[in-house]
C-alpha cells in the first residue's frame, strides 16, 4: 500500500511536466510510459473507488504539499484524457512522441468502448454535434437565462464541488474554508465576470433545483459520471457555501451580479436561498431610495446618472418577478415593501413615495400564484 | 491521375471540390446535399486511410497532393464531423500524414498543422477565440473537454427539446399556422448526428412532433436517415417514436416491411419460433394496430408473394405476421381499439370474423364444424355471379391464406376426425387451386378424394409399407397439376405423421415423395409450422412429436 501511495503522490508532478516545457527531452518510450502510468492511475481509481478509507488515503496523498485543493482521488479516474489532451496541446513534445502520442489517443490500446466522458471516442463528434445544435438560432433563450455553455460550465463547477466536499471528510479548520474561498475565487476570475456571475448563478440553481433530476438522470446512465458520489442534501449545502460566499462577500460585486443578471433569475436564487433574499432587498432598497419623482416626465428618475442603479422600469421588474415567486418570497417582499412605504409616510397616492408606487404595481399583479418550477 | 492499378481510384478532385462548395454556402439545399452524401464521403475517408496505412507520409503528400486542403476543408465542416465515424477516420488520415522525423521546413510546417488541427478537433483551438477563457477555467477545475461537451450535448438537447415542446403547446393554442420550418431546420441538422447516444430524447420528440401544419414538417432526409439506423438496430427509440415516423414517412414504413421479408428469406429459420421472435423485434405488428399502416403492409405482402410466385416461405411469414398481429391486438389495453372487422373492410364480414376465430378459442371438437362453415362461405361467395374477376378471387384466396392456421388444422382434421370431409377437401383445394375456369379445381378435388379415400382406409392399420401407399405416390408423381401435388402431399404428410402406422415407413416415404415431385420447400414448411402449432398448444402425443423433429431435421440437412 505504500508503494501505491508514493506512486500515486507522483501524479501532480507527472501533470505539471506533461504541461511544461521539459517534455522536450521526452522520447517515444517515455510517452508511453507516461501514458501507461495514466492508465494505471485510472485502473487504480476504479479499484478504489467504492472503498472510502482506500480513497481517502489517496486523496490524502495527492493533497500533500500542494498549496490550494487541485488535485483529488477523482482525478486519477481522469488521468489518460487530463494526461493526453495536455500533451497534445504542448508544443514543446518531439514529433517521435507526439507521433507516438497521437497514435494512442487515436487507437486505444483498451478495447472496451467507455460510454461515460472519460473517453475519447465521442469527444470529436460531440463537438462537432456540439456546433450544429448550436446552428439554429432559436427565437426564445433557454429557460431561466441558463444557455447550455453557461449550465456545462456550472454543472462542472458543481461536480468540483461536490468532490471536495467528499474528500473532506476530516473535521475542517477554518483555514480550509478559506483556502477553497480563495480556490473559487481564482477559478471564477479565469472567466469575463459577466460570464463568471451566469456560471455561479447556475450553479446555485443546479444545487438546489436540478440536484434531484440530476442525480436520477446520472443514476439511470450507470452511476453519477462524474466522480461517482451521491451528494446529500448537506452535501448541497456545502457546494453552495462557497458559492454563496464568494457572492455575498463582496457588496460590489454583489451589486454588479444583481444589475447585470435578469430580474427572473434573481428572484429564483432569492427563492431557493434564504441568504440571498436578504441582501438582494436590501440592494433594491438600496436603489429605489436613489430614485426621485420628476413632476415635467411623470415618472420616477435616477437621482444621479453616473452612479449604478436601477431605473424605475427595472426596479418595477425586479419586485414583480421577486412577487411571482413562493408564497414565502411574496410574503417577504410585500412585507418589506410595506415597512418601507410606512416608513416613508405612508403616502396613498403616486407620486410621493418610491414605495407606495411599487407596492401599488406589484398589488395589481395578477392574483392567481405562478408556480414553482 | 496517374494511379497505381492495385490502388483504388481515389477521386480527391471531386470531393474537394464538394467540400468547398459546402463551406461557402450554408443554405438548407447545401446542407441537404452533405447529409446526401455523407455515407460515400466517409466510406471514401475510409478507402483513403486504408491507402495512407501503408504509405510513407512524404510519399503520401506526393502521391495526393490535395489531401491537405480536403481533410483541412472537411474538419470545418461539422456535419461531416458530426458524422458516424467520419471524424475517427479523419483523425487517423490525420495521423498517417504526420511526420515523426520531419526534414525539412514544410514538413515542420505540415506536423504544425495537424497539431493544430486536432487541437482543434480535440481540445480548445487557437482559431475559436471564444474557446480560450471556457476551456482554462474547464482545465483549471480538473476536468477535460472530454467531460465539457458531454455535458455541453446533453444541455442542448435538453434545451431543445424543451424549445420544440413549449412550441408545440403554443402552435396548438394559437390561430392560424406554424411555419415549420423551425422543426425543419433542427431535423436537417441532427441527420449525422443520429447515431449519438445523447440525441435520443431529441429524436423522440422530433418524431412525436405534431406542428399543426397538414404537410409534413421534419425533413425527409432526417426521416429516412432515423428509419435506416432503426432497422440497422444502431439506435433504439421507444415504440411511440417509431410508430410516428412510420405513420408520417411512407417510404419508411415500406422500407422497414421490405427489410423484414429480407430478413427472414435470407436466413434459412428452422422454426418459427425464431421468425415469430424477429417479426415482433421488427415491431410492425405492434405498428399494424394503425389501419393505416395495416393496409399499406398488407398490400406489400401481396405484392411480394404476387411477385414471388407464392412460395411457401413467404406465405408462412404471413401467416405468422397475421397470427402476432393479431396477439398484438388482443394485448392493447388502449381505449380506443379498432375492431378487427375495421382492418378488413372489403370483405365479407361474416367470413372474416370466421376467420378470426382463434382455433383455440374452440374445443377440438367443433373445429370440423366451424371449418365446414368457412368452406361453405367460400363457396357460395366464389360460385356466385358477383366474383367477375381475378383480383377479386384472389382477394378472397389472400384472406383465407393468411389464416394458415385453419388450412392446416382443416388437412389434419381431415384424418383425424373427418366428420365433414367433402368440406374441407373443398376448402383445401381451394386454397390449392382457387381458379375453376378450365375446371383445374374440379380435376384436383377429384385426384385428392380418390387418395384421401385409400388414406382413410389405411388410417389405422398399425403395420404400414410402402406398397401399400404406391398407389397415391403414383397419383402424386404422374398428376398434371403442381397444384394436385401440392395437395396430396399435404395430405401425405400428415398421414404419416398422424396414422397409426405411418411413422414406420415416414423416413423413406418422404424422401421417396420430395425427390419424385421436388416439394422439399413445401413439405418442410409443413412441418415447421405443425411443429409451431403442436408447441403452442402442447397437445400431441410424444411419438408424433419425435417423428416430426426427425423429418425435419433430414429435410433441413438436404436442403
Amino acid at each position: 500500500m505504500e508503494a501505491v501511495l508514493e506512486q500515486v503522490g507522483q501524479l501532480p508532478a507527472l501533470l505539471a511536466v506533461s504541461r511544461s516545457a521539459l517534455v522536450r527531452d521526452w522520447d517515444p518510450l517515455t510517452l508511453d510510459r507516461a501514458l501507461e502510468w495514466a492508465r494505471y492511475f485510472q485502473h487504480l481509481h476504479d479499484r478504489f473507488r467504492s472503498r472510502p478509507r482506500l480513497r481517502e488515503a489517496l486523496g490524502r496523498r495527492l493533497r500533500r504539499g500542494q498549496p490550494s485543493p487541485l488535485l483529488g482521488f477523482p482525478h486519477l479516474g481522469r488521468c489518460p484524457q487530463l494526461l493526453g489532451l495536455a500533451l497534445l496541446e504542448n508544443r514543446a513534445l518531439s514529433p517521435a512522441a507526439c507521433r507516438r502520442l497521437l497514435h494512442s489517443l487515436l487507437q486505444p490500446a483498451r478495447v472496451e468502448a467507455d460510454p461515460e466522458p472519460r473517453s475519447l471516442e465521442l469527444l470529436a463528434r460531440r463537438k462537432a454535434a456540439s456546433r450544429l445544435l448550436g446552428l439554429p438560432r432559436g427565437p426564445l433563450r433557454a429557460p431561466e437565462g441558463l444557455e447550455p455553455q453557461v449550465r456545462a460550465e456550472a454543472q462542472l463547477l458543481v461536480s468540483r464541488l461536490r468532490e471536495e466536499e467528499e474528500e473532506e471528510q476530516e473535521a475542517k479548520p477554518a483555514g480550509e474554508a478559506a483556502g477553497r474561498l480563495a480556490w473559487l475565487s481564482g477559478v471564477l476570475e479565469l472567466l469575463p465576470q459577466p460570464r463568471a456571475f451566469e456560471v455561479v448563478a447556475a450553479a446555485l440553481l443546479l444545487v438546489r433545483q436540478g440536484s434531484g433530476a440530476e442525480q436520477a438522470r446520472d443514476r439511470a446512465q450507470g452511476g453519477n459520471s462524474l466522480g461517482g458520489n451521491q451528494a446529500s442534501a448537506t452535501g448541497d449545502d456545502c457546494s453552495a457555501g462557497p458559492l454563496l460566499s464568494w457572492l455575498l462577500g463582496n457588496l460590489e460585486r454583489f451589486s454588479a451580479f444583481c444589475l447585470f443578471l435578469p430580474g427572473s433569475l434573481l428572484a429564483s436564487l432569492a427563492g431557493h436561498y434564504s441568504q440571498f433574499s436578504k441582501p438582494y432587498l436590501d440592494l433594491l432598497t438600496g436603489w429605489g431610495s436613489h430614485l426621485i419623482y420628476d413632476p415635467l416626465q411623470g415618472q420616477w428618475v435616477k437621482s444621479c446618472l453616473d452612479k449604478a442603479g436601477l431605473s424605475w422600469e427595472e426596479l418595477r421588474e425586479r419586485f414583480s418577478c421577486l412577487c411571482q415567486g413562493s408564497a414565502l418570497l411574496r410574503g417577504q417582499t410585500q412585507a418589506a415593501l410595506k415597512l418601507l412605504k410606512a416608513q416613508n409616510g405612508d403616502f396613498k397616492v403616486r407620486g410621493l413615495s418610491v414605495w407606495t408606487d411599487l407596492l401599488m404595481e406589484v398589488e395589481d399583479l395578477p392574483g392567481s400564484r405562478v408556480n414553482d418550477i | 491521375m496517374a494511379q497505381d492499378t492495385a490502388v483504388p481510384k481515389l477521386d480527391f478532385v471531386y470531393w474537394l471540390d464538394k467540400a468547398i462548395k459546402w463551406g461557402q454556402s450554408t443554405t438548407p439545399e447545401s446542407q441537404k446535399d452533405v447529409c446526401l452524401h455523407l455515407p460515400q464521403l466517409q466510406e471514401f475517408l475510409h478507402q483513403v486511410y486504408e491507402t495512407l496505412k501503408h504509405t510513407d507520409s512524404i510519399v503520401a503528400i506526393q502521391q495526393f497532393p490535395l489531401i491537405g486542403q480536403l481533410l483541412g476543408r472537411l474538419c470545418w465542416n461539422p456535419f461531416v464531423m458530426g458524422y458516424d465515424e467520419s471524424q475517427k477516420t479523419l483523425m487517423c488520415c490525420l495521423y498517417c500524414l504526420y511526420s515523426s522525423e520531419p526534414q525539412n521546413p514544410v514538413e515542420l510546417k505540415a506536423n504544425s498543422w495537424i497539431r493544430s488541427l486536432l487541437c482543434h478537433l480535440l481540445s480548445s483551438s487557437k482559431w475559436e477565440s471564444n474557446e480560450a477563457e471556457t476551456s482554462t477555467f474547464i482545465s483549471t477545475l480538473g476536468y477535460t473537454s472530454a467531460d465539457y461537451y458531454c455535458h455541453l450535448v446533453k444541455n442542448m438537447v435538453f434545451s431543445l427539446v424543451a424549445e420544440l415542446r413549449e412550441n408545440q403547446v403554443n402552435g396548438l393554442n394559437m390561430q392560424g399556422r406554424v411555419s415549420g420550418s423551425r422543426e425543419n431546420a433542427v431535423s436537417l441538422f441532427c441527420v449525422p448526428l443520429i447515431t449519438l447516444p445523447d440525441l435520443t430524447p431529441l429524436l423522440e420528440t422530433l418524431l412525436l412532433y405534431q406542428g399543426g401544419a397538414p404537410k409534413e414538417s421534419l425533413s425527409s432526409e432526417f426521416l429516412e436517415a432515423v428509419n435506416d439506423a432503426f432497422l440497422k438496430k444502431k439506435i433504439s427509440l421507444p415504440e411511440s417514436a417509431v410508430f410516428s415516423l412510420w405513420l408520417r414517412h411512407l417510404p419508411s414504413l415500406e422500407k422497414a416491411t421490405l427489410h423484414l421479408l429480407d430478413q427472414l428469406i435470407s436466413i434459412q429459420l428452422n422454426s418459427l419460433e425464431e421468425v415469430a421472435c424477429v417479426i415482433k423485434d421488427s415491431l410492425l405488428p405492434q405498428a399494424a394496430s394503425h389501419p393505416a399502416v395495416f393496409r399499406i403492409v398488407n398490400e406489400i405482402f401481396k405484392n411480394v408473394l404476387l411477385e414471388t410466385g407464392g412460395t411457401p416461405e413467404v406465405l408462412t411469414i404471413i401467416q405468422v405476421f397475421t397470427q402476432l398481429f393479431l396477439q398484438c391486438h388482443q394485448n392493447e389495453t388502449k381505449q380506443h381499439k379498432f375492431p378487427l372487422k375495421a382492418y378488413f373492410p372489403y370483405h365479407h364480414q361474416p367470413l372474416v370474423t370466421a376467420l378470426l376465430r382463434h382455433p383455440f378459442e374452440l374445443p377440438t371438437t367443433h373445429w370440423s364444424q366451424h371449418l365446414k362453415h368457412i368452406s361453405d362461405m367460400i363457396k357460395a361467395l366464389v360460385e356466385s355471379t358477383n366474383i367477375s374477376s381475378l383480383a377479386d378471387l384472389f382477394e378472397i384466396w389472400f384472406l383465407v391464406a393468411r389464416f394458415g392456421e385453419w388450412l392446416d388444422i382443416a388437412a389434419e382434421q381431415l384424418l383425424k376426425a373427418p366428420v365433414e370431409p367433402d368440406a374441407l377437401l373443398w376448402l383445401l383445394a381451394f386454397y390449392y387451386c382457387p381458379q375453376n375456369e378450365n375446371q383445374q379445381r374440379t380435376q384436383t378435388m377429384v385426384e385428392a378424394q380418390a387418395v384421401y379415400n385409400r388414406l382413410m382406409v389405411l388410417f389405422s392399420c398399425t403395420a404400414l409399407s410402402i406398397k401399400d401407399l404406391e398407389a397415391a405416390v403414383h397419383v402424386v408423381t404422374n398428376a398434371e397439376q403442381s397444384h394436385t401435388q401440392h395437395l396430396i402431399t399435404h395430405l401425405l404428410t400428415n398421414f404419416l405423421l398422424f396414422s397409426s402406422g405411418g411413422h414406420m415407413i415416414a423416413q423413406e416415404f418422404i424422401y421417396h415423395i420430395t425427390e419424385a415431385t421436388d416439394t422439399n420447400k413445401e413439405v418442410r414448411s409443413l412441418l415447421i409450422r405443425t411443429a409451431y402449432r403442436i408447441n403452442l398448444n402442447g397437445e400431441e402425443n410424444q411419438r408424433t412429436v419425435k417423428l416430426l423433429n426427425e423429418l425435419l431435421q433430414k429435410l433441413t440437412l438436404k436442403v
